[in-house]
């Protein structure tokens, strides 16, 4: 029996389809691999098996009423979606929002972006192989969640924060609970890098893996700490300052080489900054409203919001509505938050109407997802479950 | 590489040290809730199944039809269907809420001028049918009354939002 020997052995790139519905890929993101061997030649990913059309919804309903859709864009960091899309309505109709409805909403900001890291170091951590890290994650995210409960009635879908302010003020019991938060927080930031920042399995898994550099990374469209990673200072609460962040002391944590390690040191900086920053909130927490006189109602006409004459009396005797709506200004306008994934962007077109004309998302998990082929390219299958972990896309914001 | 890093390696000291973690965890108190046999406190405010007040004084419902819920519904879920108006107060003939098309974002709770419709804290609920969840007016009102039997008494903060000026509410929330 004669073996083929050299030239003669008869070799075939095999296309391999990972996903939909596949554990490791954070939703239903579908990879459509080839492969040499184990060595990942091309990667083509396939998006919108998540799609719900939000955009086109948000032109049927009136500005207040886009809200609760925001919430389920990255629905594990649906709070700063939220405030992401108040500060776009708000620069839009120029509305000044109450100090401290701004702080409250950047103690909640950072709360998100902690719960966020946290399920996003769970899950990286997981994948790659770490189980121990996915279980201390979510006991301290379920605290988290806790808080959004006991102040708002809901754990994820939150639709907290108003246009011009915030939905209710912040009572005693959920500043003691953040109090205690942040005061164990760093103790269990210190437990996950004790298990895996210089375990030898974790480093060789992440170090050298998807590496990308700053000047190819902004040519991307990448944002966030995926962006920060490979050294390059962007983070939208420096560049453009949003609710109280330019009254903040706090610092932009950058990586140096680009691989999945760097990034995944970046996000556990940011967890320290996000402890620094709800510290600095709460100490300076001023008193007064927290919505704004010129917040439009919440059942604002999609023609615009009515202009009360006179006041309500006691018994509602007297009470004088004119036919006249004011409506929002006419005009286009971006407006971008950090979120924990990167920059998000809300970009409105307003005909005038209480409605939105068109409602642009800049989703950072879609331009993310982009850039999957380029960092996966030329490692192994396993590696690919390491770059999906370390762009931190969640499929619901990506195809929206 | 340094002969402590050296050391290091070869002793697995970083692999002993998270599993000494591990250890002290394993030793410590579980924080996890046996979910049927113990359920954790659900928080006032929390948003769950859905119920219209029941009136202590009239014994019906307190909606007075003014629309507002539907309207401002996102998933537009609500149905209302009334007669009169035009001078004499609306009569409310149908109100259905389709709880599976609910998103929960307690907007109807909010707008309501006369505080007639809740979220309660009820959220086991799962059921057999669709028609099950198409919650009329009549199940609303048993739902507040298994609410109210339940649990005795009921404060929504949303009714009246703690921070918000009263004179900015609708006369029947102040």
């Amino acid at each position: 029996m004669e073996i083929a020997q050299g030239n003669d052995l008869y070799t075939e790139e095999l296309t391999l389809n990972m996903g939909p519905q596949h554990p490791a890929t954070h939703g239903v993101l579908r990879l459509v691999l080839r492969v040499d061997g184990e060595v990942v030649k091309d990667c083509i990913p396939h998006v919108g098996y998540l799609h719900r059309g939000v955009e086109k919804l948000s032109e049927f309903r009136s500005y207040p009423s886009v809200m609760p859709l925001t919430d389920r864009l990255d629905y594990i960091s649906s709070m700063i979606n939220n405030i992401g899309y108040c500060i776009a309505v708000e620069r839009l109709m120029s509305i000044e929002v109450p100090m401290r409805a701004k702080y409250i909403r950047t103690v909640l900001a950072e709360l998100t972006r902690i719960s966020s890291h946290l399920l996003w170091l769970a899950t990286h951590a997981l994948d790659i192989g770490a189980m121990t890290v996915f279980l201390y994650c979510f006991r301290e995210r379920e605290y988290v969640l806790g808080l959004f409960e006991e102040l708002i009635g809901a754990r994820l879908t939150v639709s907290y924060p108003r246009i011009g302010g915030v939905r209710c003020d912040i009572t005693e019991g959920f500043l003691e609970g953040v109090k205690s938060f942040i005061r164990d927080f760093p103790r269990h930031i210190r437990e996950y890098e004790t298990l895996i920042d210089q375990n030898r399995i974790w480093l060789q898994r992440t170090k050298g893996i998807g590496v990308i550099s700053g000047e190819e990374a902004l040519r991307w469209g990448l944002t966030g700490p995926t962006l920060r990673g490979s050294g390059v200072n962007y983070d939208v609460r420096k560049k453009a300052p949003y609710d109280a962040y330019d009254e903040i002391d706090f610092d932009v944590p950058i990586g140096k080489n680009g691989d999945v390690y760097d990034r995944y040191r970046c996000r556990m900086e940011e967890l320290r900054q996000s402890v620094r920053i709800i510290e600095q909130c709460l100490d300076n927490m001023p008193q007064g409203d927290i919505l704004a006189e010129e917040a439009p109602e919440l059942d604002m006409n999609p023609k615009g919001h009515r202009v009360l004459e006179g006041e309500f009396s006691r018994w509602g005797a007297s009470i004088a509505f004119t036919n006249e709506y004011a409506t929002v200004p006419k005009g286009e306008l971006y407006s971008a938050v950090e979120a924990p994934k990167g920059e998000l962007g809300f970009y409105i077109v307003s005909d005038g109407t209480g409605r939105p004309y068109r409602l642009r998302l800049r989703a950072p998990s879609f331009v993310h997802a982009s850039a999957i082929p380029r960092l996966c390219k030329g490692h192994m299958i396993a590696d690919v479950i390491a770059v999906i972990g370390t762009i931190d896309i969640v499929m619901g914001e990506c195809d929206r | 590489m340094t002969i402590r890093e050296l050391i290091k390696r070869a002793l697995f000291i970083e692999i002993l040290q998270g599993l000494a973690l591990t250890l002290r965890t394993f030793l410590s108190r579980p924080v996890t809730v046996q979910y049927p046999k113990e359920k954790r406190p659900v928080s006032s405010g929390f948003r769950g199944r859905h119920a219209m007040v029941r009136d202590g004084l009239t014994g019906k419902e307190r909606c007075v039809a003014c629309m507002k819920c539907a309207m401002v519904c996102p998933s537009q879920c609500i149905y209302i269907k009334y007669s009169g108006g035009e001078g004499g107060p609306r009569v409310l003939e149908k109100y259905e809420i389709e709880a599976l098309r609910c998103i929960y974002c307690g907007y109807c709770v909010e707008v309501c001028p006369v505080n007639a419709l809740v979220l309660t804290e009820h959220y086991e609920y799962a059921g057999h049918s669709r028609e099950e969840f198409l919650f009329d007016r009549d199940r609303l009102l048993k739902n507040w009354d298994d609410f109210w039997a339940q649990k005795g008494g009921y404060f929504n903060k949303f009714w009246r939002p703690t921070g918000i000026d009263p004179k900015r509410l609708p006369v029947g929330k102040r």
